[in-house]
């Protein structure tokens, strides 16, 4: 055969495809170093190229306690709504009524797939993951108690957050967008909560007092 | 490694057939491409997107991490640019441009494996905003033509403008792909390890 370089170049990338896919499916996504920089197989390409052309190993499903992503619904009376954030074993909610009643809360998620998150003024959000999409728990803010059932969304982000001074006054704005489309959100300025303006949930563009603000996806 | 992959190919019309028949030089590659392509969005689309696979230990996610890779994978690509006007003759180069060539671009799909593995493992193929369904769609043919670029190598004969538009669209999908990823994840969580 003339010229295998190339094909050997690809099978080299199917070949670190295929161990990479293999170390995602046995490891889970526990964050160790068993991942492998490809520049040993680079180096080896063009001698050795192992005529093996095993099958892609099945993928299993995930082991970690919470599967990342971003879990939004609304409470179980339907007053609020409520979203979290899981990245690595970290998570991050917000809980929010769309009109006074807001909590940013952080905490760590456990082995077993619960997690126990606290906020300012005592707040407090326990969950627990239910399979692979959904979290199922109470949140605690202010004086009230609200039960939830929240599923994974398939969009990267429905949670966003946006701080900023606008005519001198401090601007804290949180929303979570549903997925519906509808959005649930407030907006401070110097403290005083109010109802927010829509965001474009493409670009996280938002108007406040007549300037343009744009909200970050947020991550613990 | 003795012959040039990367020599100048001959022009248009090569009067006798090779030894494999004169379409099939292009359909075979073509064919591939479109499989390649299709079987990854085939897969990014049925396979249940996990939410998260592995991550590098110093990094703070796996979105810093598939970030940097797609910039090493980037930088490499701008060297092929390079390197390629320096094998065609249209920039002054050295005598091993050719190696560099065929090196930083291994170098760059090497690079650009992982990160292909760890979307179509852990997102998939999605299409719920512009930028993520232009790199889900680019990321595939990306794929598929870097294939077919591979599989057009090993052909002589080859008309002289093939692989400059092979290879460019290679280029520009990267581009694009790096443009809607690890640019867009810089911008919108700062540049972060």
């Amino acid at each position: 055969m003339k010229r295998s370089g190339p094909l050997l170049t690809l099978l080299a990338g199917l070949l670190v495809g295929l161990f990479m896919l293999s170390l995602n499916a046995t490891t889970g996504e526990k964050p160790t170093a068993s991942y492998v920089k490809p520049s040993p197989s680079t180096k080896a390409s063009p001698g050795t190229a192992p005529a093996r052309t095993s099958a892609p190993p099945s993928p299993s499903p995930s082991r970690t306690p919470v599967p990342e992503g971003v879990y939004t619904g609304r409470t179980d009376d339907d007053s609020s709504a409520v979203a979290i954030t899981v990245r690595d074993d970290k998570a991050i909610a917000y809980v929010c009524d769309g009109h006074n009643i807001e909590s940013w809360l952080q905490g760590d998620v456990k082995d077993d797939g619960s997690l126990r998150l606290t906020g300012k003024g005592g707040a407090s959000l326990d969950g627990k993951v239910k399979g692979t999409k959904e979290i199922r728990g109470t949140a605690n803010v202010g004086s009230g108690s609200y039960a939830f059932t929240i599923d994974k969304t398939k969009k990267s982000s429905g949670l966003y957050r946006a701080n900023s001074t606008v005519a001198g006054a401090k601007i804290e704005g949180g929303w979570i967008v549903l997925p519906d489309g509808e959005q649930v959100g407030i907006l401070k300025r110097d403290g005083k909560p109010s109802p927010a303006p829509r965001i474009d949930p493409e670009t996280g563009a938002v108007t406040v007092d007549g300037q343009q603000l744009t909200a970050r996806p947020v991550t613990p | 490694m003795t012959v040039d992959p990367n020599a100048a190919t001959q022009s248009w019309p090569s009067p006798e057939p090779g030894r494999r028949s004169g379409p099939a030089r292009y359909l075979i590659p073509a064919l591939v491409a479109a499989a390649v392509a299709v079987a990854l969005g085939a897969y990014g689309k049925v396979h249940d997107p996990t939410g998260t696979a592995f991550n590098l230990a110093g990094f703070s996610s796996t979105g810093a991490v598939k970030s940097w890779l797609a910039t090493v994978a980037f930088f490499f690509a701008i060297v092929q640019l390079v390197s390629a006007l320096m094998v065609y003759g249209k920039l002054p180069g050295p005598s091993w441009s050719a190696t560099l060539h065929r090196w930083s671009g291994r170098v760059a799909f090497l690079v650009a494996v992982p990160v292909a593995v760890h979307c179509l493992y852990a997102l998939g193929f999605q299409s719920y905003e512009s930028r993520v369904l232009w790199h889900s769609l680019l990321g595939c043919f990306f794929f598929g033509v870097f294939s077919a670029k591979m599989l057009l190598l090993r052909s002589e004969r080859l008309p002289g403008w093939l692989l400059p538009i092979v290879g460019g669209l290679v280029f520009t999908a990267l581009t694009i792909l790096w443009l809607t990823s690890a640019l867009w994840f810089f911008r919108t969580f700062g540049v972060t390890t």
